[in-house]
């Protein structure tokens, strides 16, 4: 692979090794929509680009050519189906590929290419042990990028390996523990605990659903105003069908107003339903909109107490989502 | 910060479709990354003025012409059927190779679209083989790759297939009930759509998914328990600048204003948007030389200005949609002062294909009929 850096300021017109090649320029239109004044690098690459793809020529040089056009635009589309073509044609160790996408990926972690060929790539080494490190290091630098999430799930569920799954749950604790409103790394968990088959030693799917919302309760105590521990909770019952009224009781302490000091109760430790810290901001959207749930599947006189709990929140505690509220009031009315 | 609702900024219209105007004349060399989607900008400038109605009055009839023929010079066919290419990127003066000078779905959907706003009769349209695209791009698991020899496969090009298929009105090529299990493959516990199976819940997928499954008339495919837990995601988007986030815990983003919004709209509970909110926000996201970004005191972008348009536009619609969410032919246009007004009226839109209700209607009776019929 040659080095870019440094080769990168001699256009490719200038280079003698480049003389048997016939630049082809762009053709624009007679009346260009929205033209690119395009830097005289970039102009010249794609020229020896077109030159080459229409002679159909691949050879190690266009390597070095297609780098310097991804290098410049991520997005060429063209430049990276004919590197990979031209890669395969010449049989080039797609490790090398690998390690130098390791840089470019990091560079341009939003562009739909830079994935893409990683995933042909990968497809054909079948080494997907390597990528999972290379995934875990730039999910730290960007822990919400939804390119290399995805690739991540791809990953896994391609290859679907017993030791590949083995670090899942520990890696998204982590990443958790750093940011609990982290709604990718909830994502991956149910992905990973309900959505990939069952893993040894998970087979009591009760247990499992159990663990789940043992886990989902501690962070909810931890910090109650967060949307993502909350829908995956809702997520965790649902799926498991557990009804929601299983856990009214924990639910019920985060649905009053935060208590003082003197009229707070000596606390009797319950590891099951964990209570809200003193400096939660209560109460809890989230969890008054549960309590309501819990009244409506109930039915009957419920639903009033169902719709008490939906005005509270079109009034007072969640004011932009007035309409839902009200809508959800008249829905439930509309069943009785 | 957005300003209180009930203080609304001026809507600098007129800025707006000077920005759209300004990027078709053309793009700084640093926005290069533009070019292998070329088309779907000028969808989104073109799109806009349409939304601004400032089309026929704003821009002169030598130049939609020529915008016209540049985007039926993208139009390409081979063994694969036809469709548009991005854009010339790959041309060259002198003869072309067919690499890197294949359709590509994206694109297709919007040149159609953009033909459409400029009112284009449609005769030279390929239409067997645009079809014949269609079915070459499916894949066995129900999903469509953006290019017929490859490229990626995801909810975005279900979305772009189905609403082709709608515009021509023939889906003999592809097999609908494989892309509704590819579709339902991509829902997650929250409620919403990855962008690929067993990815998170993603307000623009969850828009293709919604809008896919209404187009091919299989709105009926969600339960009715699935509609509550989506409705629930969607409006739980809307946070406290007023504004759309993508993803749960995520910050609010213009265009997802126009995903989350319009997806509650094709729903049939497009209200349920606090629009004073929603507009309080768009209007923070104005630049002060025109344009909308994507957040406050960010860098406008044809993309962003025509999603926050288009948003505005589905809450007109939904304004005026009966209960049941049908959405009635409408001659709203007649009154929108084109000129430099700053009212936030905007013509109500069609949610499923993403344009004005005059605009997708142009296309479903133009585009499926044939030059010899």
């Amino acid at each position: 692979m040659h080095q870019q850096d440094s080769s990168t300021l001699v256009l490719f017109s200038e280079r003698p090794e480049w003389a048997d090649v016939t630049p082809l320029e762009q053709y624009e239109g007679v009346n260009p929509l929205a033209p690119i004044y395009y830097s005289e690098e970039y102009k010249d690459a794609t020229s020896y680009f077109r030159g080459i793809v229409k002679a159909g020529e691949m050879s190690p040089r266009v390597l070095e050519l297609t780098e310097a056009i991804i290098r410049m635009n991520p997005a060429h589309y063209s430049a990276w189906q004919y590197r990979y073509k031209t890669l395969l044609e010449l049989n080039n160790p797609l490790d090398d590929e690998l390690a130098l996408m390791d840089e470019i990926a990091v560079k341009h972690l939003k562009t739909y290419q830079v994935w893409h060929h990683r995933r042909l790539l990968v497809a054909r080494t079948r080494e997907p042990a390597r990528e999972l490190a290379f995934l875990s290091r730039s999910l730290r630098a960007d822990t919400k990028n939804y390119h290399t999430w995805s690739y991540r799930q791809w990953l896994l569920a391609y290859f679907n390996e017993d030791t590949l799954w083995e670090r899942e749950l520990d890696f998204v604790g982590d990443l958790l523990e750093e940011d609990l409103r982290n709604n990718s790394a909830w994502h991956h968990r149910f992905f990973v605990v309900f959505q990939s088959g069952v893993r040894k030693g998970d087979e009591d799917r009760g247990a499992v659903a159990q663990r789940e919302i043992s886990f989902a309760k501690q962070y909810i105590a931890k910090a109650p105003n967060n949307a993502s521990v909350w829908n995956y909770l809702r997520g965790v019952l649902e799926h498991s069908k557990i009804p929601f009224s299983e856990l009214q009781i924990f639910v019920t302490p985060y649905t009053l107003p935060q208590r003082s000091e003197d009229d707070a109760p000596a606390e009797v430790i319950d590891l099951e339903n964990p209570l809200p810290s003193k400096l939660a901001q209560l109460p809890c959207v989230a969890a008054i909109e549960f309590l309501a749930d819990v009244h409506e599947a109930a039915g009957g006189d419920s639903i009033m107490k169902a719709t008490e709990l939906w005005k509270l929140l079109a009034d007072e505690h969640d004011t932009i989502r007035k309409k839902y509220w009200e809508y959800r009031i008249r829905e439930a009315l509309r069943t009785v | 910060m957005s300003p209180p609702p009930g203080d609304l900024p001026p809507f600098t219209r007129f800025g707006h479709g000077t920005h759209c105007k300004r990027c078709l004349v053309g793009l700084p060399g640093s926005q290069v990354d533009i070019d292998p989607s070329k088309l779907a900008l000028a969808f989104y400038c073109i799109g806009s003025l349409d939304l601004l109605n400032q089309l026929l009055d704003k821009t002169k009839q030598d130049d939609r012409e020529s915008w016209r023929e540049w985007i039926w010079e993208q139009q390409v066919c081979g063994p694969y059927g036809a469709g548009f290419k991005p854009g010339p990127y790959m041309s060259s003066i002198k003869e072309d190779s067919t690499e890197g000078n294949v359709p590509q779905l994206i694109v297709t959907y919007t040149a159609l679209l953009t033909l459409a706003i400029l009112r284009d009769d449609f005769t030279r349209l390929d239409r067997t083989g645009i079809a014949q695209l269609l079915g070459v791009c499916q894949r066995e698991d129900g999903s469509f790759s953006t290019e017929p020899y490859g490229g990626d496969t995801d909810l975005r090009t279900v979305y772009c297939a189905f609403a082709i298929a709608n515009m021509l009105d023939n889906w003999s090529t592809i097999n609908i009930d494989q892309s509704v299990e590819f579709m339902r493959s991509c829902r997650t516990y929250e409620g919403g759509y990855g962008q690929f199976p067993f990815c998170e819940a993603q307000g623009g997928t969850t828009y293709c998914a919604l809008s896919a499954l209404h187009l091919s008339g299989r709105g009926d495919r969600i339960s009715p328990t699935e509609r509550k837990q989506t409705i629930r995601w969607l409006v739980q988007k809307q946070d406290i600048s007023g504004g759309f986030v993508g993803r749960t815990n995520k910050a609010a983003d213009a265009c997802y204003c126009f995903w989350c919004g319009a997806s509650l709209n094709i729903l049939g509970v497009g209200t349920l948007v606090d629009e004073d909110a929603l507009r309080s926000f768009i209007g923070s996201c104005q630049h002060k030389f025109g344009g909308i970004a994507k957040a406050p005191k960010e860098h406008p972008d044809p993309y962003h200005t025509y999603l926050s348009l288009a948003a505005l536009s589905t809450q007109a619609t939904a304004a005026r949609a009966g209960p049941d969410g049908n959405i009635g032919h409408s001659a709203a246009n007649a009154h929108v002062d084109p000129s430099r007004s700053t009212s936030w009226e905007l013509p109500p839109l069609d949610p499923l294909l993403n344009a004005t209700v005059d605009t997708a209607a142009w296309a479903r009776e133009h585009i499926p009929k044939s030059t010899n019929a």
